[in-house]
């Protein structure tokens, strides 16, 4: 008995076989409508962006490099170093080693602080978990996102480099931007 | 009228002396009972029905059957360390009759093969302490403690301990702690005090008033004794009325006798124009009870059927001039003062409960903390590692369920009062542009 | 006292049918069927259950409330919910309360990632708090000790810790003040709380209310790795665990074996490890160069070492200290032995025993294990303090006494610090102990019926002991029960007398029918850590590996002493000891070292006899580097482990050893250290067929293995015809010296920051009649003299010291008591 495909089959649609008219049209027509995007772009003008001179605004919650944060007030650390961040970073590039504030050295508001603390910039993977980690908002992705640099170690920021106000070198999109 | 025994010549002038009490008739139950086996004397007691007159109404005759038989150092304590709020019975038994206690505590000894007893007394009743000191040395004078008791072969000694002001100390194991020179700590049951107590030994530990009625029971006999109160409640019980009564005061009555006859008869009832608010029938720890619930019996299960507990039997009458926070709040305060410390939920849920009172009586809370309140005793009651956290939990919680339209209403009522207070104190506007002025 | 039976009882746990041991409490049990019970206060290792958490309540069919799981032991056809609604209320109620006064100051607790608190408050917790009012304060941190840091906000007032000071080191120094809400621990009367085992209460701390101030905010539990090894500080051999970060060991921790430590650690071994990373410590090869010792290549120091040894050839003394491993010990008797031709190789501090004597104390079958002390009917501490010897046999014997009844009777010299839990004690004079062993041999004879009531009477006048006293020792320990246990001090067989004190002491065996009894026996507490594998490895003057004969005995170490002083010997070999530290008589080791021409020696410490007298000096392994095995006192071997890399140019010493032998000619054939182990096991009969993986975590008992059956039968096994021993000396006038080690006197205790302030300085203990006498006070500075020689010391009074003695300190720097010769002395005040 032959095979009845039944409600299996399939119908493809095909496009017109070459030669005659609709051969013609695929030929020129389909392509023509193409170039019309094409066309009305250069009618725009370029819109290439000038990097380095001219950078591209960022969102507000773009996360670029970390930055650590002071109490405004007291000018003292809010990381105490308590190196959740480090256990929370899934691409291991931070490094807490902690210290205890005496009266002399207090840093931190807490009972320790962060005596190094460091980001390997070469193997953050820029995925925020340190600043959701951090239960003292002491860290917060920043939206800098210029951070290339000559020799690896470079790369790892210490703790006054992240303390540090950034140049301002990524602008940030406005409201409604 | 109700046969007195405990009380019958309580009133007569010395006789904490051994002299008058034997002319009362005194030490006579010993000598009766020194006559008889151990077992019989157990049985006894069992027979009689007679609950244990502390606080958790267990069976006098069945604990001390449950001291081992044998030849190893056994112990007997009295819990003298009455200091139930609102109990004050076993203070005047001590003060006016310290010899029967003694002679109560030498036939349990010798019922249970005993040698060495102890009384924990009180720390603050330093008068009692030394009435039964005295009383002490005139029981060894004749013999009574000491080598071969009156030619029965029974040897034991009976030392005084004063307490250092702790109301866990009349927590039995607590007791036992504190006596051995511990803190005083409850410890965990099992093992029960009648197999391991007192430094390891099998200890009976019963209360003054159980101790006392024993030279009774063997005197009647424990089926005549049976025949007194309630088939459940035998015997009469020492009850201390206080509160907003005319006529408080210690009251021998036969158990079951209605509570309205003991307030209203013997203690005189509310003062002029005023009403019973609610009572405590046993203690501070017992869950308070309402005017409605003043015709019950008043015997150990008609209380536990109420809801509540007959306790040591101490019966605080609290009327409506006074406000149901007031109360809660100073009941919470004394047994947070009074917690131990080793169990969380005491330690904790004292604290916890005295904090949000505080809050509500000064108006800082809402009636969602009532909520809290509440189920903050339901999680303290019987996760406790003894009863001082159930005994906090259970009188407030009774209160926060049987008056919540008055926490809500003193809670509005305080609120208001504090926002009123806060306007009061901001000075008028005028006032101040006339300052600048 | 035979070990309880553990018969097994079936119970229904959720619906789950577990099995397991009878009467163990619901909460192991549960464990037998994979459920959990949260516990905080429940330790079994503390004793019996005190409830107090109340975190462990479970629902059991047919009991009304709720039971803790803690303190109800299973039973067959129980039926225990743990999963209900009714106990997830309760153990939501106990969390919050809990938590209503715990600071939850997480980021900043060091015992935050690892923490009992977070663990069950995420587990079994509701996840939120009703608790508004502000929370209990207290001051914090402050120091409990030097050693530990108490945070009283965090306390959940679990017990634990005071429970430890009162029922396992028994030293009453913790206690809880106030009641209630209010209650919180501290020490008795406010002094910091230095004891030998303060540190257990780190480990026991449910949350972060004690902690290690060394470890203070060092490291988090995701930044660290655990490391198992076994300390080497003193022959306990306790089992630990390193916490190592970025090649640091930070922290020690006890890794629990029943049959070794119970889980405890002493304080030294808790916080030494400092030792392994201070800037004391060599980590360079040294050589004498002008008269200083400066670091140089390996390649220098090693051609230095070799070219001089084989210049010495044969004429080469070497000693090997108690923290040798075996395979050390192993080839230094073969570099000695084979390759320098010399048989003067010892590792005993207190002069040589025969080789049959060694056969017959080391015999498997008189063997007890470190648990029979806590099972046996009767324990006897023979000369020695565990306390300072092996500290962990101090909380052993503890338990043994307050848990299992153990009658115990202590027989030394120098008051015990386990006098008071003791059933008898009996002093004799210090290093009497042969004439109070025999004395105690007649004594066991007359309980027994035979007419030597005189004899005992003038032994123990000869052992300054009190006759009566032996006597009832000897009724003690013959009526108690048939397991005895004998635990004795290296002391016991030390000094000139000591091959008959080690006769006398089998006599008291065989009397006693220890030998070839389970649960009964000898345990020695030695003088040096690996003291017992050293002799089983060949490092003695008299025995090859496997106690073996050997042609020609060599000399032992008094014996080197003197022969390098005359000349006889020109060079010495010290692996892992200063002779000036460690060994007695110190002038003789002073002229010996003056006169040798080249000492050779492996030290991680410049003490002072490496600083004045080393030529060559190789860098020593800490034990957190060390790969090899050790033999406890019983018979256990067990394996060292590196924790982290050698520190700074240090070498493996078998590496070292090896590489001499190969410079002097011979290849040793080891290129690695297992291979190290396997020539060692191939050499002594009784290990044969160990293996490395074999021992494992937990280490493997030799005398228990059927290999034991190889170990040398000594010749006879007593009982000896022992002659009377000469009387203690009388004082007249003058006192007896006994000398003692103290736990804190190792220079890993002098040079850890956090430990230094134990470190001894010379103290003599007198008892009080003899201060009294001599008008003394504690604290007065005294000279202790003796023939010219003469040592420093402050008086501290001791209750329970005999009359006429003074206990003086060795093993210090300075003013160590192996500078006086004995055995009687002067005190003067200074």
């Amino acid at each position: 008995m032959p095979w009845n495909p039944g409600d299996d089959v399939i119908s493809v649609q095909r496009g017109p076989r070459p030669g005659g008219a609709g051969g013609a049209y695929r030929a020129f027509g389909e392509t023509l409508r193409g170039l019309k995007t094409t066309f009305a772009r250069v009618l725009e003008g370029p819109i290439t962006i000038q990097y380095p001179e001219e950078k591209v605004p960022v969102y507000p919650r773009f996360r670029g490099r970390h930055r650590l944060h002071r109490f405004e007030d007291t000018g003292l650390e809010k990381c105490v170093g308590c190196s959740l961040c480090a256990a929370a970073c899934p691409a291991d590039c931070i490094r807490v080693v902690a210290a205890e504030n005496t009266p002399e050295l207090r840093v931190s508001a807490g009972e320790r602080y962060a005596a190094v603390y460091e980001i390997n910039l070469s193997r953050c993977i820029f995925c925020g978990y340190c600043e959701v980690a951090c239960p003292f908002d002491a860290i917060t992705m920043g939206n800098d996102y210029e951070m290339s640099d000559y020799n690896r170690s470079d790369l790892i920021f210490t703790k006054e480099m992240l303390l540090a106000e950034p140049f301002d070198r990524a602008p940030l999109r406005a409201e409604g931007e | 009228m109700t046969q007195l025994i405990l009380f019958k010549d309580i009133d007569e002038p010395g006789l904490a002396t051994l002299e008058v009490y034997q002319r009362r008739g005194g030490y006579e139950g010993m000598r009766k009972a020194l006559g008889m086996s151990r077992d019989q004397l157990i049985a006894e007691l069992e027979a009689s029905g007679l609950r244990g007159r502390g606080g958790a109404g267990f069976s006098m005759g069945k604990k001390a059957s449950f001291i081992p038989k044998g030849t190893m150092d056994k112990y007997l304590v009295c819990n003298a360390d009455e200091s139930e709020p609102g109990t004050f019975k076993d203070r005047e038994l001590m003060q006016k009759c310290p010899h029967m206690l003694i002679e109560g505590m030498i036939i349990a000894a010798y019922a249970v093969g005993a040698n060495r007893a102890f009384i924990y007394i009180r720390g603050e009743y330093e008068l009692q302490a030394q009435i039964l000191e005295r009383a002490l040395e005139e029981a060894r004078g004749q013999g009574y403690i000491g080598e071969d008791i009156l030619g029965s072969g029974h040897s034991m000694t009976l030392w005084l301990h004063r307490g250092a002001g702790a109301y866990i100390c009349g927590e039995e194991t607590a007791l036992l702690d504190s006596l051995e020179g511990k803190r005083g700590n409850p410890r965990l049951k099992p093992p029960f005090p009648a197999n391991q107590g007192l430094f390891q030994g099998p200890t009976l530990i019963n209360n003054v008033e159980t101790l006392a009625t024993v030279p009774h029971i063997i005197r009647m006999g424990g089926e005549e004794y049976a025949k007194l109160g309630t088939p459940g409640s035998t015997g009469t019980k020492l009850v201390s009325v206080s509160g907003n009564v005319r006529n408080p005061g210690n009251f021998e009555i036969e158990l079951g006798t209605p509570a309205r006859e003991i307030i209203y008869g013997l203690a005189g009832g509310p003062h002029e124009g005023r009403e019973v608010k609610f009572w405590f029938p046993g203690g501070s720890s017992s869950p308070v009870l309402l005017p409605k619930d003043l015709d019950l019996p008043y015997d150990f299960d008609s209380m536990a059927k109420a809801g509540s507990m007959l306790g040591s039997g101490a019966i605080i009458v609290i009327d409506d001039a006074n406000s149901v926070v007031d109360v809660a709040l100073k009941t919470a305060k004394f047994y947070r003062h009074e917690s131990c410390g080793k169990c969380t939920p005491c330690r904790e849920g004292t604290n916890w409960t005295v904090r949000m009172l505080e809050r509500i009586d000064s108006g800082e809370a809402t009636p969602m903390d009532l909520d809290i309140m509440a189920s903050v005793q339901e999680q303290i009651i019987g996760n406790c590692l003894c009863v001082l956290g159930d005994a906090m939990a259970m009188p407030v919680g009774s209160m926060i369920a049987k008056f919540r339209e008055e926490f809500e209403a003193h809670i509005e009522a305080a609120r208001e009062r504090n926002d009123a207070l806060t306007t009061a104190v901001a000075p008028p506007e005028a006032l101040i542009q006339g300052a600048v002025a | 006292m035979p070990r309880p039976e553990t018969r097994m009882v079936t119970l229904s746990i959720d619906g789950r049918e577990v099995t397991a041991p009878e009467n163990v409490m619901l909460v192991d049990g549960a464990k037998y069927g994979d459920v959990e019970i949260p516990v905080f206060c429940y330790e079994p290792k503390l004793g019996a259950p005190v409830g107090a958490c109340r975190m462990c309540l479970v629902e059991i069919e047919g009991i009304p409330k709720l039971q803790t799981a803690c303190s109800t032991p299973v039973k067959d056809g129980m039926v225990v919910h743990t999963q209900t609604a009714r106990v997830h209320a309760a153990q939501e109620a106990i969390v919050e309360f809990l938590l209503i006064n715990h600071p939850l100051d997480c980021p900043v607790c060091d015992k935050g990632g690892e923490c009992p608190l977070q663990d069950i408050s995420f587990g079994w917790g509701g996840g939120r708090s009703r608790f508004i009012e502000p929370k209990r304060h207290f001051q914090k941190p402050l120091a409990l000790s030097p050693l530990i840091a108490i945070d009283r906000e965090r306390c959940i007032l679990c017990y634990r810790c005071v429970r430890f000071s009162q029922e396992i080191a028994e030293d009453y120094q913790l206690v809880l003040q106030e009641r209630a809400a209010h209650t919180f621990v501290a020490t008795f009367d406010g002094h910091p709380y230095v004891a030998p085992f303060s540190g257990n209460i780190i480990e026991l701390c449910p949350v972060g209310a004690l902690t290690s101030q060394p470890y203070r905010f060092r490291a988090r539990p995701w930044d660290i790795e655990g490391s198992g090894s076994v300390c080497t500080l003193c022959p306990a051999q306790c089992n630990v665990n390193f916490t190592v970060r970025d090649e640091r060991v930070l922290r020690v921790l006890a890794r629990d074996h029943a049959e070794v430590d119970d889980g405890w650690l002493c304080d030294k071994g808790r916080f030494a490890y400092q030792a392994v990373h201070v800037d004391e410590r060599i980590t360079r090869p040294m050589i004498r160069d002008g008269g200083e010792l400066r670091p140089v290549s390996w390649e220098r120091a090693l051609e230095h070492a070799a070219s001089a040894l084989g210049r010495a050839q044969a004429r080469v003394g070497a000693i090997a200290g108690g923290e040798t491993t075996n395979e050390e010990g192993f080839l230094l008797q073969r570099l000695v032995r084979e390759v320098l031709l010399s048989n003067d190789v010892d590792s005993r501090a207190g002069g040589s025993l025969s080789l049959d004597l060694h056969r017959a104390l080391g015999a498997p079958a008189a063997q007890a294990t470190v648990s029979d002390l806590e099972f046996a009917d009767a324990v006897l501490v023979l000369d020695c303090e565990p306390v300072d010897d092996a500290p962990i046999l101090d909380l052993r014997i503890r338990k043994g006494v307050r848990r299992r009844r153990v009658e115990l009777a202590v027989a030394t010299s120098r008051p015990s610090s386990l006098d008071p839990n003791a059933r008898l004690r009996v002093r004799f004079a210090p290093g009497c102990a042969e004439a109070f062993l025999l004395a105690l041999e007649a004594a066991i004879g007359t309980a027994a019926g035979e007419p030597r009531r005189e004899e005992v009477a003038r032994l123990a006048q000869a052992a300054g002991a009190d006759a009566g006293a032996v006597h009832a020792l000897a009724d003690l320990l013959t009526t108690s029960g048939d397991d005895v246990v004998v635990l004795w001090g290296e002391r016991v067989t030390g000094g000139e007398r000591g091959e008959y004190a080690g006769r006398a002491l089998l006599n008291v065996a065989g009397r006693l029918g220890l030998r070839d009894r389970d649960g009964a026996g000898l345990l020695c507490v030695p003088a040096g850590t690996n003291g017992r594998g050293l002799a089983e490895a060949g490092v003695l003057p008299n025995a090859g590996p496997g106690l073996s004969e050997v042609e020609e005995a060599g000399r032992d170490a008094a014996g080197i002493a003197a022969a390098v002083a005359a000349g006889d010997l020109v060079a010495l070999y010290l692996l892992h000891t200063d002779p000036l530290r460690d060994l007695p008589n110190r002038g003789a080791w002073e002229a010996a070292l003056d006169r040798a021409s080249l000492v050779v020696a492996h030290a991680a410490f410049l003490t002072e006899g490496i600083r004045a007298h080393a030529d060559v000096v190789f860098p020593a392994e800490s034990y957190a580097e060390k790969e090899g095995t050790v033999t406890h006192p019983d018979g256990r071997l067990q394996r060292l482990r590196p924790a982290i890399g050698h520190q700074g140019e240090t070498r493996a010493e078998w590496q070292v050893l090896a590489e001499l032998a190969r410079r002097l000619g011979r290849d040793l054939g080891v290129h690695t250290g297992p291979m190290a182990t396997d020539q060692l096991v191939a050499a002594v009969p009784f290990y044969a067929g160990i293996t490395l993986d074999e021992l494992g975590g937990k280490g493997l008992r030799w005398p228990a293995r059927e290999a034991a059956s190889a170990f040398p039968a000594p010749a006879t096994a007593g009982p000896f015809e022992l002659e009377p021993p000469a009387p203690a000396p009388a004082p007249n006038g003058r006192l007896r010296l006994g000398t003692f080690r103290s736990i804190w006197a190792a220079p890993e205790v002098e040079v850890s920051p956090a430990l230094k302030f134990l470190h001894p300085r010379q103290r003599a203990e007198l008892s009080p009649a003899d201060a009294q006498r001599l008008k003394l006070f504690p604290g007065d500075r005294v000279t202790v003299g003796s023939d010219g020689h003469s040592v420093s010391a402050i008086v501290a009074l001791r209750d329970g010291a005999p009359e006429g003695t003074v206990f003086l300190e060795t093993a210090i720097p300075e003013d160590s008591a192996s500078l006086l010769e004995g055995p009687l002395v002067e005190v003067r005040k200074a």
